[in-house]
């Protein structure tokens, strides 16, 4: 215990106890400094002495409306003395034992046992984060719920790398007959039952859509017969010329109950054959086949006029239903005239209400839209070009030709077993994970050699001589116990213990500067989410990684290889907060009302919209550019989904590097539009959250969370009373004051930015409901938006609490770059904890700022400022 | 100082017009009205992922007298031992995500009503709880939540399913081995533990200490298991289809075998809490002789169009009917006291979907049969109510009709203990 001296007790009693001394229950903020010690031996003791250190310092405390105010010498004083103080207490390091957290588990089991598709099943319990993320120690919790999934899991990657012995088999030979009712398809169209056989019309290039033997899954690996009994079916009424040449038949296997969507091209080809026309009776094609336990078989016609293997299914699907009409102006009036709930009926019903209208001869063939092919197809059928393949051009095939025609399949086998897949890369795993075996060594002697080797991998630093003796007597005992077991039977008892060892699953336990192997490990797990790789571990076995010189290259070679991606991903996930954009659902009304194409959000715009933060992020890593181009870079990586947001025309999927004018509204990480969705709700938008996230993010003055029982303000999006009205009760009050006249002004700026990161002048009014139950179109070409008209102005403007007064986001990103210390303090303090896995303390400050001093010298880039963090001592101890 | 006083009676006043409705639902409701008078033993709970259409599943009229709707229909026969509810949800958000909120009331990391259930009744079986569903259930159907807010799996297997109520004897040394070898891989990492915390800080030991307490539950829950596997298995002369019915074609297929199994489960006592997630993709349903015009995730987005609304009420039916299968065998089957094995079970037919075609949450299909419960009514909730009931007060009224004191769930705290008096 420390006394406090009589001039600091002097100081909070004149400056303080107005609000923070007497009863528990009517503190403020639950900071009470009625004492006269210090307990610096509490853990919590640095931590609370720095927030009051910071609210004097930035002369946040005491409040605007305080009675009495220390003068500036008093305050200097004061700092000083806490100053003193907390640098004596709080020192830099302290990073309690690190478990190794979802994604670096998964990444250190692909690692260390060759499995590079391994994964944790859903029912893995989440990480909570701390500090801002999910790999800060004292967040990572370790329950029973957890340490029972390690161990579960310690069970399945031993078995993956040392299979149990099966014992041999022998399987008599069975005859399955298939009859046509035992075919499936998942999604219609392409084939289908037809009374007494089953009828393959050409399908798309995905399972899906052909026909499977779902009842019949294969028992055993092994070599089978296949008999196939098919014809072709071809009448007079085909919309097709009468074929003479021969249909092509293709059979598939693939594991049951697998994805559907998979496309051929990925799946197993057992054979094709030639199908000729104008055979009396269905002629038999016989096939000998390998099969897999668990396989199904696929039948699918590879050769109709529809969906014959095009590359772009959906490209191809508008130009063949476009051919279509071009030449069957009938076909094309006739879909003129449907009304809506004609145009909503199912596939087959819409075919057959198209043949009445068709029949009914009652057709405007004078339509002046006949002229034109439609350039959006919007007449019913969900307007979806595949489902208008499968409802008139499929139904077609599968009541008048042309088809192949199934009618029976037999299989008979196993006339032989084979080594199932599953089996032989298992085996051919498990030599590579135990090693050559010397010929002639015993078993004890191979077990020495292959622990200590997986102990140092999995440990992560060399094994002690008692840690070695200690998991060869786990050998020994096996062996001892169960003496006609292998020793690959003993080694994956001692595979497994190693597994939920405190050695594995925590990071560094040793305190102090880190040595070799521990610094090994956190470099590695910063910059790549994995276990140190062998130049690494080499490097730590000589004591070489512990040089600067030597730390400098391997930070730049890391960075270097296509790991850095993981650190990437999971640091701006959390840093700009994308891992959010997958709860979003943005409100369908967003589309409807300012779409003037046929514009929705789906899985390609967030995908689009994670990728343009982490492709910025990785460019200006790479080329080490300097901090202030996350805020104004010139450059951005789009693709087509982002022009719904940003406007511009791009064309596909792929990112390109597009260049953007510097000093304009787009770019940079300021109103990026993942970030923008991410601090809305897909609704509407809350000027507090996103000068919250500002402040954490950017500004690098992180605000508390507001007291309990303040109701928050909700947002009312009926257009009558300005967002900024709303919020005028946030600086009516003074307690709210202070912290909302940081945040909201920044809230403000962003005000510009819809739920999904595009530009506005003004808010909506929608005038459908919120419901998402969206009324079918009724012109059949697309339409424009409709379901709301623009309401109030966007009122951007704003003044900081400095005085500086902003226009908009562009005067943001300028007071950004006059003062880019700011964000340089930010993003170090943000990767040194997410690096070093603690939240910083008063002693990480001093290393903090230094690191912040250096970066503002001439070429000092972002691959500059992640060198000098790892150099720090701060990222150094633990 | 005029500007203190008020800011301070702003918070207090905050606090108390805050406090005097949460001091009024402190008071347990059980103590007001009498708890339901079933003998709560076994809870089943089935949720269908796609729903059900509500104007065929809720009846037209509240009360004694209403008119049996179309979906229940297959069911007709049990009205005396069920109770329909309308105008129950959570109230809380909408979207996919919401269905898995059908049990906890909060999208996720928070317990499951059934799992509570299991915690209550589940020390005298073999199983606490078993959960499952048909083959591979769609990526983000989750359904049982331990109390640390984990999704629990679900076996969709019918055979994995099969093996786990009648273990063959080679399984069982199997698992008994490898249990063994767990037990002595915990024993060695908790020395390894040990030692490793005397050479750390004080704070690094404390980090450790959930390390040795989480070794020390699963050490226990271990021994449990072991204990389990040496009493004999029931045995079980029941045919398992040839293969697993797990693609999505054959879904109804495995909905059957599995009810079979769920039966079992439950008359051998070798479980007393299940729950069922009846998946739903796209697949395409042969149902009496007919394919259906669309697979069933397009028909459960109807439009409100009659013939979808009409073929997706077909596939609702038809898992209504597989219910009615498993609520005979349930009925047929006696327990020790010679009551039917329903009476002390209480059934849940529901959905965390309200309304598929929109993807609404709120007004969630709730069905109850079963659990000796007085029962006979379709009970219209007022949704426009000032305090509306919510489904968390439904399971809280099941909750304590198997003895457990809690007057609080899923952002409800009263229950529903009217509905069975």
């Amino acid at each position: 215990m420390e006394p406090l001296p009589p001039a600091v007790r002097g100081f909070f009693k004149s400056h303080c106890f107005e609000c923070h001394a007497g009863d528990d229950d009517f503190i403020e903020g639950e900071v009470n400094l009625e004492m006269t010690s210090i307990d610096w031996a509490d853990s919590d003791s640095p931590v609370f002495w720095t927030k009051v250190y910071d609210v004097i310092h930035t002369s946040d405390m005491p409040p605007r409306d305080a009675e009495s105010f220390p003068t500036a010498t008093e305050r200097e004083d004061m700092t000083s003395w806490l100053d003193g103080k907390l640098t004596e207490h709080s020192p830099v390091g302290g990073t309690v034992p690190r478990r190794l957290n979802r994604v670096e588990y998964e990444n250190t089991i692909r690692n260390v046992f060759g499995i590079p598709e391994f994964e944790v099943p859903y029912s893995f319990p989440t990480d909570d984060s701390e500090s801002g993320f999910d790999n800060v120690a004292s967040g990572l919790i370790l329950s029973p719920p957890l340490l029972a999934e390690f161990l579960k899991l310690a069970n399945r990657i031993a078995d993956e790398v040392l299979p149990p012995e099966k014992g041999s088999q022998s399987v008599p030979s069975q005859r399955y007959e298939i009859e046509p009712d035992g075919f499936f398809t998942s999604e219609g169209g392409g084939a289908a039952l037809a009374e007494d056989r089953y009828r393959l019309a050409s399908s798309r290039n995905m399972a899906s859509a052909a026909a499977w033997t779902s009842p019949f899954e294969v028992p055993h690996s092994g070599v089978y017969r296949l008999q196939i009994d098919a014809d072709v079916f071809q009448t007079d009424h085909m919309q097709y010329p009468y074929r003479e040449s021969p249909f092509q038949l293709a059979v598939y296997a693939r594991q049951n109950g697998e994805q559907k969507y998979a496309l051929f091209e990925n799946l197993r080809n057992l054979g094709n054959f030639l199908v000729a026309p104008g055979a009396d009776h269905p002629p038999r094609f016989q096939i000998e086949v390998e099969l897999f336990k668990g396989e199904v078989l696929g039948f699918r016609w590879t050769d109709g006029p529809a969906y014959s293997d095009p590359a772009g299914s959906l490209e191809f699907s508008r130009d063949f239903i476009l051919g279509r009409l071009a030449v069957d102006k009938p076909l094309y009036a006739a879909l003129l005239t449907l009304n809506r709930e004609q145009r909503s009926a199912g596939q087959v019903e819409f075919y057959e209400i198209v043949q009445n209208i068709l029949q009914s001869g009652e057709l405007d063939m004078e339509d002046p839209r006949l002229d034109v092919l439609p350039v959006d197809i919007g007449g019913g059928i969900g307007d979806n070009y595949h489902n208008w393949v499968k409802a008139i051009v499929l139904e077609e095939n599968h009541r008048f030709g042309p088809a192949i025609d199934l009618w029976r399949v037999e299989v008979e086998g196993p006339f032989r077993l084979i080594e199932d897949e599953e089996t032989r890369i298992r085996r051919e795993r498990s030599q590579r994970f135990l090693g050559e075996r010397a010929p002639g060594i015993s078993d004890e002697a191979f077990a020495g050699i292959f622990l200590n080797r997986f102990l140092g991998q999995a440990f992560r630093r060399p094994v002690s001589e008692d840690q070695m003796e200690t998991y060869l007597d786990v050998v020994r005992g096996h062996l001892r116990q169960f003496p006609e077991a292998r020793v690959e039977d003993a080694l994956h008892l001692a595979v497994r213990r190693a597994l939920v060892s405190p050695h594995f699953l925590y990071r560094s336990t040793t305190p102090g500067i880190l040595d070799d192997w521990d610094l090994a490990s956190r470099l590695s797990y910063f910059l790549t989410s994995a276990p140190p790789d062998e130049r690494l571990r080499n490097l730590a076995g000589k004591g070489e990684l512990s040089s600067a010189p030597v730390l400098e290259q391997e930070t730049r070679r890391l960075l270097g290889l296509p790991e850095r991606k993981r650190f990437i991903h999971n640091f701006t996930g959390q840093w700009l907060g994308t891992r959010k954009l997958s709860g979003i659902m943005p409100d369908p009304r967003l589309f409807r009302f300012q779409a003037t194409t046929r514009v929705f959000f789906g899985e390609g715009h967030r995908r689009a919209m994670i990728d343009e933060g982490e492709l910025l992020f990785d460019e200006i890593l790479i080329e080490n550019l300097p901090l202030e181009t996350f805020i104004d870079p010139g450059f951005s990586y789009r693709n087509q989904p982002l022009t719904d947001i940003y406007g511009g025309e791009l064309e596909g999927w792929e990112m390109q590097r597009v260049t953007i004018p510097t000093g304009a509204r787009q770019g940079g990480i300021v109103g990026m539009a993942s970030v923008m969705m991410a601090t809305a709700n897909g609704v509407d938008t809350h000027p507090v959250h996103r000068g919250v996230w500002l402040l954490e993010n950017v500004f690098g003055q992180p605000t508390p969370p507001p007291p309990p029982n303040v109701p928050a303000v909700a947002p009312d999006t009926s257009g009558t009373v300005t967002m900024r009205q709303q919020m005028n009760a946030h600086t009516a009050d003074p307690t709210c004051a202070r912290c909302h006249e940081r945040i909201d002004p920044l809230g403000f700026i962003m005000e510009n930015f819809d739920p999904i990161g595009r530009w506005r002048a003004n808010y909506p009014i929608y005038t459908d409901p919120p419901d998402g139950s969206v009324e079918l179109e009724e012109e059949f070409y697309s339409s424009k938006g409709k379901g709301g008209r623009w309401g109030p102005e966007v009122d951007p403007n704003a003044i900081l609490s400095d005085g500086t007064r902003l226009e908009d986001v562009t005067d943001l990103k300028r007071y950004l770059l006059e003062n880019i210390d700011l964000f340089a303090h930010c993003l170090t303090e943000k990767l040194l904890t997410y690096a070093a896995g603690r939240p910083l303390g008063f002693g990480d400050r001093r290393v903090v700022q230094h690191i912040v001093e250096n970066s503002s010298e001439e070429d000092f880039g972002f691959q500059d400022l992640i060198v000098a963090i790892v150099l720090s001592e701060s990222f150094r101890t633990r | 100082m005029k500007n203190r006083i008020d800011r301070r009676q702003f918070l207090k006043g905050v606090g108390v017009s805050l406090a005097l409705p949460m001091m009024e639902s402190w008071v347990p409701r059980s103590l007001a009205a009498a708890a339901p008078p079933g003998q709560l033993k076994r809870l089943v709970c089935i949720g269908t992922y796609l729903g059900f259409y509500q104007d065929a599943f809720f009846p037209q009229q509240a009360g004694a007298n209403y008119e049996m709707p179309p979906t229940l229909a297959p069911i007709a026969k049990y009205r005396e031992k069920m109770s329909i509810f309308s105008g129950l949800d959570h109230r809380g958000r909408n979207g996919h995500e919401g269905w898995r909120a059908w049990m906890t009331g909060s999208a996720t990391g928070s317990v499951s009503m059934d799992q509570l259930v299991a915690d209550h009744v589940g020390a005298h079986t073999r199983y606490s709880s078993i959960q499952v569903t048909c083959g591979n259930p769609p990526g983000d159907a989750r359904l049982s939540y331990t109390k640390e807010g984990v999704a629990l799996p679900m076996v969709g297997r019918p055979s994995v399913f099969y093996q786990t109520l009648f273990r063959s004897d080679s399984d069982k040394s199997r698992i008994d081995y490898l249990l063994k070898g767990n037990s002595s891989v915990l024993d060695g990492v908790l020395e390894e533990a040990q030692s490793l915390q005397r050479k750390v800080s004080r704070r690094d030991q404390k980090k450790l200490d959930e390390y040795l307490a989480s070794v020390r539950d699963v050490e226990k829950k271990l021994q449990k298991q072991r204990t389990w596997l040496e009493k004999p298995f029931p045995k079980s002369d029941y045919v398992l289809p040839q293969f697993d019915p797990i693609s999505p074609e054959l879904a109804l297929e495995c909905e059957t075998v599995m009810y079979d199994l769920m039966a079992l489960a439950l008359t051998t006592d070798s479980t007393r809490v299940l729950t069922f997630l009846v998946p739903g993709w796209s697949q395409v349903f042969n149902i009496e002789g007919r394919r259906l015009s669309a697979g069933y995730h397009g028909l459960s987005h109807h439009g409100n169009e009659a013939k979808k609304i009409a073929e997706y009420n077909m596939i609702g039916r038809e898992h209504v009917k597989r219910f009615g299968l498993f609520l005979d065998k349930l009925q047929a089957h006696r327990d020790a006291d010679g009551r039917s094995l329903l009476d002390s079970t209480a059934v849940v037919l529901g959905s965390g979907m309200g309304d598929s075609n929109t993807h609404d949450n709120t007004n969630l299909p709730t069905l109850l049969v079963g659990g000796g419960l007085p029962h006979g009514k379709h009970w219209a909730i007022d949704r426009q109510a000032a305090n509306p009931r919510k489904l968390g007060d439904f399971y809280l009224s099941l909750m304590q009709g198997y003895g457990l004191e809690i007057d609080r769930f899923a952002g409800a705290s009263h229950n529903l203990n009217e509905c069975f008096s």
